[in-house]
């Protein structure tokens, strides 16, 4: 005769209590897309580039045109270190600047949308929807025709160039996404925890600042990174509103050199190029980081 | 006796305002470079040759010469700012700028916004750039076909508004000719000296510009609308005046490859010092 085991012989039903296994309300926030997808890509990706944009004059001078390959390389060559001195550093510069006023920003406002107090929690919570919702360009816009160029304390004049406005601009949208990040990583601690530390006569903040956010950190390193990246990649957006980064230089070069047609592929895949060079590796480190950081409850 | 009040009051209003409007002169920004030592011109960088970047990233160009030559003529520093066609007056009204030397046509509704002084230091018409396989000869072929144009550019609304072309307005040159290039438009509208310049480079065969060209219109530059009659304003007057006398112009002109103008050598003959020779 057989025996009974309930699970193997028959469906897996019990009259008995049974501690399920915990299940959280909230994850921690993954918006990796972009990382993932960066990550993805071949390092073939930037050497196809580099060849078309190289190869491209070969083809247009098999077109007819009496430019050579020669004079498309060398307009390249001669215009290099200016785009990638003062245009890429320039780029560089608004991205790591945009993150960290968005950074400091977002954590205030996310911890905002965690506080206590209805009011403040209902304000961050609608500030940060209003931004992460809105188009970028219409922000930059707003920013940079409202701010004025300088300001006048006393005897000194503080300049404002357009660079810092369009740091202000951009933060914007970081700043809220950044909210949302500290928002969904404390969420996704364990509720437990609060009630633990409660009874353990923790204050409210106590248990925020020395439980929950030491464990919030590096939950929220990988999205974090991921939207280094995906502010690097929109950094050129800037351009439109006339401030002076890679891409409104590289035209400005093109322009400079009779806007040969033959130009275009070689300048903008230069540009493309180097974009992926510098945000490559950071999506490679970001999904490693995910991956080691990855919690599972 | 109320009515009489009220018209005395409106009376007094109004001669004042006149009397204010004789004597507005602040010369604010003209305190202000002097004081700070340094004149901010807005220039253009995509428009070869009059404000175009070197490989250094320098902007040269004619209009950067004459701008040098302000900043010289008043003993102070210059520092080049890089406009747009669609800023350049927004960051001449917000003072950002003190000085607009860019390529700026002269007309009406724009001497309502900046403070724009004679005499005109150039002159430009419009015209196209067109393949030559597209036959073009007169304007009004351009009727409901797509042209490309520079936002900013007062070329767009005459191509529009008199001949009814389709304009696809670009943020800089080089995106619009470009879009020639890729044949998304019959043709460029521009200014009728830069299409020379274009079609001298040699980058262009089989391009022309086939138009006759229209409304040959004077370029300004700009001083901030309050300076107008004022110290800065005069002084840009008598700086245009005396370039169109000494033929520093047509000298700047040959300097910079560009074709030259009957324009400014009238205007060379008709400044003309009458004891000179």
């Amino acid at each position: 005769m057989k025996k009974h085991i309930p699970g193997i012989t028959s469906a897996a039903v019990t009259d008995l209590p049974v501690l399920l296994s915990y299940k959280a309300k909230y994850r921690a926030p993954q918006e990796l897309g972009f990382s993932h997808w960066l990550a993805g890509q071949s390092l073939w990706f930037p050497v196809i580039i580099l060849s078309v944009a190289l190869l491209w004059p070969f083809y247009a001078l098999a077109q007819g045109s009496e430019y050579t390959m020669a004079d498309s390389f060398d307009a390249l060559w001669r215009w290099m270190p200016f785009l990638l001195t003062r245009g890429f550093v320039f780029t560089i510069l608004i991205s790591f600047m945009t993150m960290l006023v968005g950074t400091v920003l977002g954590i205030l406002l996310g911890l905002g949308q965690l506080s206590p107090t209805y009011v403040v929690a209902r304000a961050s919570w609608f500030v940060t929807q209003v931004f992460r919702n809105s188009p970028w360009l219409v922000l930059l816009f707003i920013v940079m025709l409202s701010f004025p160029f300088e300001f006048t304390i006393g005897d000194t004049i503080i300049p404002v160039p357009d660079w810092m406005k369009a740091v202000i601009g951009l933060s914007l949208p970081v700043m809220a996404n950044i909210s949302e990040i500290v928002r969904g990583a404390v969420n996704s601690v364990p509720t437990a925890q609060w009630e633990a530390s409660e009874s353990l006569a923790f204050s409210r903040r106590q248990t925020l600042f020395r439980i929950i956010l030491p464990q919030c950190f590096k939950r929220m390193i990988p999205p974090w990174m991921n939207w280094y990246a995906i502010l690097t990649m929109a950094t050129p957006i800037v351009s439109i509103l006339g401030v002076e980064e890679v891409l409104n230089l590289t035209r400005q070069a093109i322009e400079a050199e009779d806007n040969r047609p033959e130009l275009l592929i070689p300048f903008y895949g230069f540009v493309l190029v180097i974009f992926f060079l510098y945000s490559y590796p950071i999506a490679r480190f970001t999904v490693r980081l995910e991956k080691r950081f990855s919690v599972n409850l | 006796m109320k009515k009489l009040l009220a018209s005395t009051t409106a009376m007094a209003l109004a001669l004042s305002s006149v009397a204010a409007s004789a004597a507005d002169c602040t010369n604010d920004t003209w305190n202000k470079v002097v004081e700070r030592g340094k004149l901010v011109v807005g220039v253009k960088a995509d428009y070869k040759p009059w404000g175009f970047r070197d490989t250094d990233g320098n902007l040269v160009g004619m209009e950067i010469d004459m701008a040098n030559e302000v900043a010289a003529t008043m003993g102070v520093d210059v520092e080049l700012v890089a406009v747009q066609s669609s800023n350049r007056m927004q960051f001449l009204e917000q003072g950002k700028i003190d000085l607009m030397i860019a390529t700026m046509s002269d007309r009406a509704d724009r001497r309502e916004i900046v403070g724009i002084v004679g005499p005109n230091y150039y002159t430009s018409g419009t015209n196209i750039l067109a393949p030559d396989a597209l036959n073009f000869t007169e304007w009004e072929q351009l009727r409901d076909r797509p042209v490309c144009g520079k936002q900013g550019a007062f070329y767009n609304q005459i191509v529009e508004e008199r001949y009814g072309a389709n304009v696809i307005a670009f943020t800089g040159n080089a995106e619009a000719k470009q879009a020639l290039r890729d044949k998304k438009c019959v043709a460029f509208v521009y200014d009728d000296s830069s299409i020379m310049a274009d079609l001298v480079s040699g980058s262009w065969e089989g391009f022309s510009m086939p138009m006759p060209t229209e409304d040959d219109n004077p370029w300004a530059l700009a001083v901030p609308k309050a300076e107008q009659n004022c110290v800065f304003g005069r002084f840009m007057s008598g700086m245009q005046y005396n370039w169109h006398k000494d033929g520093a112009l047509l000298a700047l002109e040959e300097k910079w490859g560009i074709q030259s103008t009957s324009y400014l050598k009238a205007q060379n003959d008709r400044y003309k010092d009458w004891l000179a020779e």
